[in-house]
């Protein structure tokens, strides 16, 4: 059992960190939830748009390509060090390789990954902004229909 | 001998044409089509019927093997048919009583709007009912057996605009299925013991195995044939299945379908000679059932409803007689009361055709004047069922009642319940034909009976459509079940379908009364099958013998003669009284018909309360959840066996960290028993 | 190269499998893996199809005809299946093989499944292609992702390495969870594949704890050696081996929607886009099985069965009771099959706690018929949510059968499969189950199976009753079929009658295919000479 007695004993910390961490901000910071802290943004300002609607982002898309080269690089690292062991084996492999990370960047760009500026607004969000919506309102539980405590007005 | 395939295959054939070119040939050409089919069908069996009667008696059991259908294996099934003397009569008379009640419903369903419909789903029943007698294992047999089955909840459904009909139709299905179960796990059984499920490999293997398993299979297959054939706990449903047409009725509920249990303990009978008590369980399973449903028969006013109990009763009879061993009695009664219970119900059939669909028996009387034909017909019906001698059903009753004296210590008791029964059913059936072919001519009367009466909501399973449909049309529905949907209207030729004071009533037309007419002739005269007096005349008996292992001995000589003037006095007895009661009025009928019987002992209505599983509750509490879905008030479900599901529901929350919390519990149960296996 | 331990590190058992070039042999030199295309074309095919075809709509970006990506979909599908039939005969002459330096195991159990995932891909495509019409959503991704998936699911039943096993469900699950997502105009459908999303990743960890754990007990992840070094070794500390088990039940559990891991099916099926939901419900199901069964029957089934029966005894009992009463309250036609999903689920279950090869021949039998009738019927629920995909209400089913009397037949075909009526698949498909189950004595499991059986077929019956009445008035509402007209897409037309034809033609004349799923043994052959 020795072997493992560092294990343990980082396992024995963990826990130690988290049950302290917890308690601690308990103690200090007591929950004292209002509808104005629970919110979204916590200054109490109910957002107008509908949460899970798509909003573009281009920064997304750009984030998303830097994935695709950083995985390439990630791989080409070690393939480099011992190319010359793989030999056309190893080649063939890393052209393969690379052709598919290649196409999901061709992918990309012909999706308008590079398009920049206000090109074309594919979908504008409708504004619904209702005086009565409260942070609580604004929770939805979509797939609650036919459930128990399906709140009454939602609409599937 | 090479024909036996044709026997199903013809009202296979018969469903297949009508599945496609139904509707376009119509009223009455799909009817005269389907029946073509089945008389056909009827002629190969009389064909092969005379074939194997020309081989040596032990010869006597052919095998025709189209295909194998499972390989797998040590466990290969094949779609086989197999051609023995009790599966040759069987489809003699199957097909043909099914060849008259098609040519009957010609008649009947005449006008239907979904009168191809309805043939086809009759020769799909019989393809089924064929399949299930003719199958060579047990596999087929119950393909057949849940064929019928969903025929069967089909056809009861089959006016389906009726809630009462789609709801009885359901409870028959579901009810079969506790019984299927049985089956399924008995054909497991039969084959990890024996290795095969063909019946010609059971019969040599069924001497070697334990008493305990055969008495296991025995069981198992029991509880099936409980479901199939109507037993007590699993009766309830026939009587509800009346809200079926009744050709149906005729066919599926008092000729074929319902004997299918009785056929399969016959079949089995190799096992049954080891199985020790549980032939006992049979026996009196049946005779209590006999009883207690000649009980609830005396107390019914639906005249269809009188004859489904009887049915059960005389179903009864049939288990008594081969849980005692008496196989052959048996079969003779399945026999017989095929031809007199379809002649009854055919019969019934046309009187409610006459009457404008009223099915109450006490808004009849004196019909004798207006339905001479049917009336001869039921007459012959009446006397044939309550045993008076020479008509058929005396000889088969007193046949079961001397077979089961003479089974051991317990024979006597089950005697005295069969005594019993007898008179209650000379008695039930006497009232039935006063009440209906003599007397007054109730309908006559001004007011029609009310329906909330006493007896109004009569019938087992009584209250759990009646008061809805009492309140749509109190003149004609009298207790659920009815036999008259709306749909039904246009086909009578009588115009108004609610039975005025004026009506005048019809004999049906000649398609209906040829039926009649042929099943009376046959329940008058098929006694002559098997006659005790002398060894010569038991051709049955010789017919059946290859097959079966052990038969119990009838008794001798004068016990035997003691016996039957027994049987003899029961009817009389039965008869006199029912004559004593409702003609001579010497007694008021209330005093007999007492509320829990026309409520049949409550059995229904406390499955119902109680168990919650076959019983209405759960299903009307379903359709009841159907109904309120709209509303989204789902939480009304919560009854029954749907308890479990509402829990199940509330623990679906549609949050991911309680579905994550579901899956780290499971996972913690799962190492919970890893570590009782663990050997650190 | 998997993040293996280096020789130094402690590992507490004396004998490894010194065989295995790819793990010890490396301070000599790099081996190159004689690598065998042509055994893992089917996989190849639908991959590379899968990322050929996003290549070209790529390059020609909205000048390709709307049919095209289903057809490309559709013939790849196709030819996987065909490359199938050399394999299988090879595997038939010449027995199993170990390729791919003993990462893929050529045998028939992995051949059957990676067709019927063909097959799934085939329906899956075919009632995209309307839907998406429908629908108005464009896209070739849902096609890419289909095949794409579908490769991970091949990947996943032929893994005879539990690392690539462990890969092919990522592949698989990832497109999944995409997939459920991918209608963006419904909010269901994306918190659908949130829900699977974050589910199926707490699972995926589970299953590789799992894995993490086996190898430590024995020392390789390759099944073959772990076989091998099982039945070999007798272990005194069986702890770390019997808790990979549990851990790593826990996440095929989880991928086949077996209870108490079952949460996720009824939401996600409610809410994905309904013909994702026929892929999942079958590819998906279809590759965890095969993963499953690979791993637990065949891998630890010889030694360690005693060990795991009762596990998946315990899963299988409870997605039947709970699949079978949970489906009855439900009023979501989709929720309803997706409890009716998790009750045969159950019975697949009962055929791997059988743990022998005829065992092993149900579940592929049964997880064919499945294909067949499961795509069958939400293809019609497809049809049936209409443009929306929004009416899967029980009520929105009424009068079916007067507005579209051949729809309302079929799927009163799918669900009597699904009940196990005779002379249909799904009878014969529980019969084997039954029968591999009570020949290896687990009465009380067969009698559960078939009770639950009872129940389901109530639930079944109740669309049926509900398509079927046509009457004017069935308790005060009207009994036409509300709702826009329905209309059936030629593809989707398609669709059903394959699925119909398959489901009647593995109940009638099921000889062939029995013998099929018969001989698709599941075998671990070391790597050949």
């Amino acid at each position: 059992m020795g072997q493992y007695l560092p294990l343990i004993t980082l396992l024995v910390l963990t826990g130690v960190f988290g049950a302290v961490s917890v308690v601690v901000s308990r103690v200090l910071n007591p929950p004292r939830p209002t509808e104005a802290k629970s919110s979204a943004y916590e200054s109490g300002i109910t957002d107008i748009t509908e949460p899970p609607e798509r909003f573009p982002v281009r920064f997304y898309l750009i984030a998303m390509i830097f994935i695709v080269f950083d995985i390439e690089i990630i791989f080409f690292y070690p393939f480099t060090m011992v190319y010359s062991e793989l030999g056309w084996y190893g080649v063939i492999a890393i052209v393969i390789f690379s052709a598919a990370v290649f196409e999901s960047f061709l992918y990309l760009i012909s999706n308008g990954a590079l398009d920049w500026g206000p090109a074309r607004i594919s979908r504008r969000s409708v504004i619904a902004s209702d005086p009565d919506r409260t942070s609580t309102t604004t929770v939805r539980r979509v797939g609650a229909d036919g459930r128990a405590f399906a709140l009454d007005g939602e609409e599937s | 001998m090479d024909l036996i395939w044709l026997v199903p295959a013809l009202p296979l054939l018969g469903f297949l044409t009508l599945l496609v070119a139904g509707p376009r040939m119509g009223d009455p050409k799909s009817g005269w089509f389907a029946t073509g089919a089945v008389a056909a069908s009827f002629a190969v069996a009389v064909a092969l019927f005379v074939d194997l009667q020309s081989m040596p008696e032990y010869e006597r059991q052919v095998t025709q093997t189209l295909y194998t259908w499972m390989p797998s294996g040590s466990f290969e099934v094949s779609i086989g048919f197999l051609l023995d003397p009790l599966s040759s009569i069987m489809i003699l008379f199957i097909t043909g009583i099914g060849a008259l009640i098609h040519l009957y419903s010609i008649g009947y369903m005449k006008g239907d709007p979904k009168f191809s419909k309805f043939f086809l789903y009759l020769n799909l029943f019989l393809a089924s009912m064929l399949l299930l007698v003719l199958g060579d294992n047990l596999l087929l047999t119950f393909l057949g057996w849940e064929g019928v089955g969903v025929c069967s909840y089909l056809l009861i459904s089959f006016w389906h605009t009726e809630p009462a009909n789609a709801t009885a139709g359901k409870k028959a299905f579901v009810t079969n299925r506790i019984g299927d179960a049985g089956f399924m796990l008995g054909t497991f059984l039969v084959f990890v013991t024996f290795g095969s499920i063909n019946y010609a490999d059971l019969r040599p293997a069924a001497t070697g195995i334990a008493a305990v398993t055969a008495t296991a299979i025995a069981l198992l297959f029991f509880v099936g044939a409980i479901g199939k054939s109507a037993q007590i706990p699993l009766f309830t449903w026939l009587p509800d299945a009346m809200a079926g047409p009744t050709p149906v009725s005729a066919l599926i509920h008092a000729a074929t379908m319902v004997t299918a249990g009785v056929y399969l303990i016959t079949r089995l009978n190799p096992i049954m000679a080891q199985a020790g008590w549980a032939n006992d369980v049979i026996a009196w399973t049946g005779a209590v059932t006999a009883l207690v449903a000649a009980t609830i028969a005396v107390a019914q006013t639906d005249i269809k409803k009188v004859l489904a109990y009887s049915t059960v009763s005389q179903l009864g009879y049939m288990f008594m007689a081969v849980g005692t061993q008496t196989y052959v009695a048996g079969v003779f009664h399945m026999i017989t009361h095929a031809f007199f219970k379809a002649l009854l119900f055919l019969g019934a059939g046309a009187v409610i055709y006459s009457m404008a669909h009223e099915q109450d028996m006490r808004r009849y009387g004196n019909l004798r004047k207006y339905l001479p034909v049917t009336f001869v017909t039921f007459f012959v019906g009446w006397l044939a069922i309550a045993g008076v001698p020479p008509l058929s059903g005396f000889w088969s009753k007193d046949e079961i009642l001397a077979g089961v004296f003479n089974y051991g210590a317990a024979g006597p008791a089950l005697w005295v319940v069969g005594v019993l029964v007898a008179i209650l059913t000379a008695f039930y059936m006497t009232r039935q034909l006063i009440m209906v072919f003599f007397g007054t001519e109730q309908w006559r009367g001004v007011a029609p009976v009310p329906a909330g009466a006493v007896l109004g909501a009569s019938g087992a399973g009584a209250g759990d459509t009646a008061p809805e449909q009492e309140a749509e049309s109190p003149t004609v529905q009298l207790g659920e079940g009815s036999d008259e949907p709306t749909a039904h209207d246009d086909h009578t030729g009588h115009g108004d379908h609610h039975l005025m004071p004026s009506h005048e009533p019809k004999e049906a037309p000649w398609t209906m009364l040829a039926p009649l007419v042929v099943l009376a002739g046959m329940a008058a005269i098929a006694g002559l099958m098997n006659l005790p007096f002398s060894d010569q005349f038991k051709r049955l008996e010789h017919w059946l013998y290859p097959m079966i292992v052990f038969e119990n001995p009838l008794p001798e000589g004068p016990t035997l003669v003691g016996l039957a003037a027994v049987a003899i006095a029961a009817a009389v007895v039965g008869i006199w009284f029912a004559f004593f009661v409702y003609v001579k009025r010497r007694l008021d009928p209330a005093r007999i018909e007492l509320p829990i019987l026309a409520e049949g002992w409550k059995i229904d209505s406390t499955y119902a309360a109680v168990v919650g599983g076959p019983g209405e509750a759960t299903f009307q509490g379903v359709a009841d959840a159907d109904a309120r879905i709209v509303d989204g008030a789902v939480n009304a479900v919560g009854r029954g066996s749907l308890g479990l599901g509402t829990l199940l529901r509330k623990l679906q929350t549609g949050l991911v960290r309680t579905y994550a919390l579901g899956v780290a519990i499971g996972t913690v149960a799962l190492l919970a028993f890893i570590v009782t296996r663990m050997n650190l | 190269m998997f993040g293996l331990p280096t020789q130094d590190e402690p590992i507490p058992f004396d004998e490894l499998p010194l065989d295995d070039p790819l793990l010890f042999d490396e301070p000599a030199g790099v081996v190159i893996p004689d690598i065998e295309w042509s055994a893992i074309a089917p996989n190849l095919i639908l991959m590379l199809g899968g990322i050929l075809l996003l290549t070209v709509v790529s390059l020609v970006r909205g000048r390709t005809p709307s049919w095209f990506s289903a057809v490309w979909t559709i013939s790849t599908a196709v030819f996987a299946g065909v490359t199938l039939v050399p394999l299988w005969q090879r595997v038939q002459d010449d027995g199993a093989e170990s390729v791919m330096a003993g990462a893929i195991g050529l045998d028939g159990f992995s051949l059957f499944v990676t067709g019927v995932m063909c097959l799934s891909v085939v329906l899956g495509a075919l009632l995209l292609e309307g839907y998406l019409r429908r629908e108005g959503l464009a896209g070739p991704e849902w096609y890419v992702l289909l095949l794409l998936s579908a490769s991970g699911g091949v990947t996943m039943a032929s893994a005879n390495d539990l690392i690539v096993m462990f890969i092919g469900l990522e592949i698989l699950s990832v497109a999944v969870y995409v997939m459920a997502a991918m209608h963006s105009k419904r909010v269901s459908s994306q918190e659908a594949g949130l829900k699977y999303f974050v589910l199926g990743a707490f699972s995926s960890a589970f299953l590789l704890y799992g894995i993490a754990m086996v190898y430590g007990a024995t020392g390789t992840t390759n099944l073959v050696g772990i076989q091998q070094f099982l039945s070999e070794t007798v272990l005194t500390q069986n702890g770390l081996l019997l808790a990979g088990f549990a851990f790593m039940l826990v996440g095929f559990g989880f991928k086949v929607g077996a209870v108490p891991f079952h949460n996720w099916t009824p939401d996600v099926y409610q809410g994905a886009p309904s013909p994702v939901v026929a892929y999942m419900a079958s590819g998906v199901k279809v590759a965890g099985f095969a993963g499953m069964i690979r791993v637990f029957v065949v891998t630890f089934g010889p030694t360690y069965g005693a060990d795991w029966r009762p596990m998946v005894y315990a899963l299988a009992m409870l997605s039947l009771v709970v699949g079978s009463f949970g489906a009855i309250v439900q009023t979501d036609v989709k929720r309803m099959l997706a409890y009716s999903s998790i009750s045969h689920g159950g019975f697949i279950l009962v055929a791997v706690a059988a743990n022998s090869e005829a065992g092993t021949a149900a579940a592929l039998f049964y997880l064919l018929v499945y294909t067949f009738m499961i795509a069958g019927s939400f293809g019609i629920v497809t049809i049936m949510g209409r443009t929306g995909d929004g009416l899967h209400a029980l009520s929105d089913y009424r009068g079916l059968s007067k507005a579209r009397p051949g729809l309302a037949l079929l799927f009163t075909v799918f669900l009597l499969a699904q009940a196990g009526v005779p002379f249909t698949g799904g009878f014969l498909a529980k019969f084997y189950v039954i029968n591999s189950s009570v020949s290896q004595g687990q009465y009380v499991l067969a009698l559960i199976a078939m009770s639950a059986a009872v129940v389901a077929a109530f639930l079944y019956l109740r669309i049926v009753v509900a398509m079927y009445f046509d009457g004017n008035t069935y308790r005060g509402e009207s009994a036409t079929l509300a709702g826009p007209k329905v209309r059936i897409p030629a593809a989707a037309g398609v669709a059903l009658g394959i699925a119909v034809v398959g489901t009647l033609w593995l109940g009638i004349l099921p000889g062939q295919m029995t013998s099929v799923a018969g001989d698709a043994v599941a075998q671990l052959v070391a790597i050949g000479p």
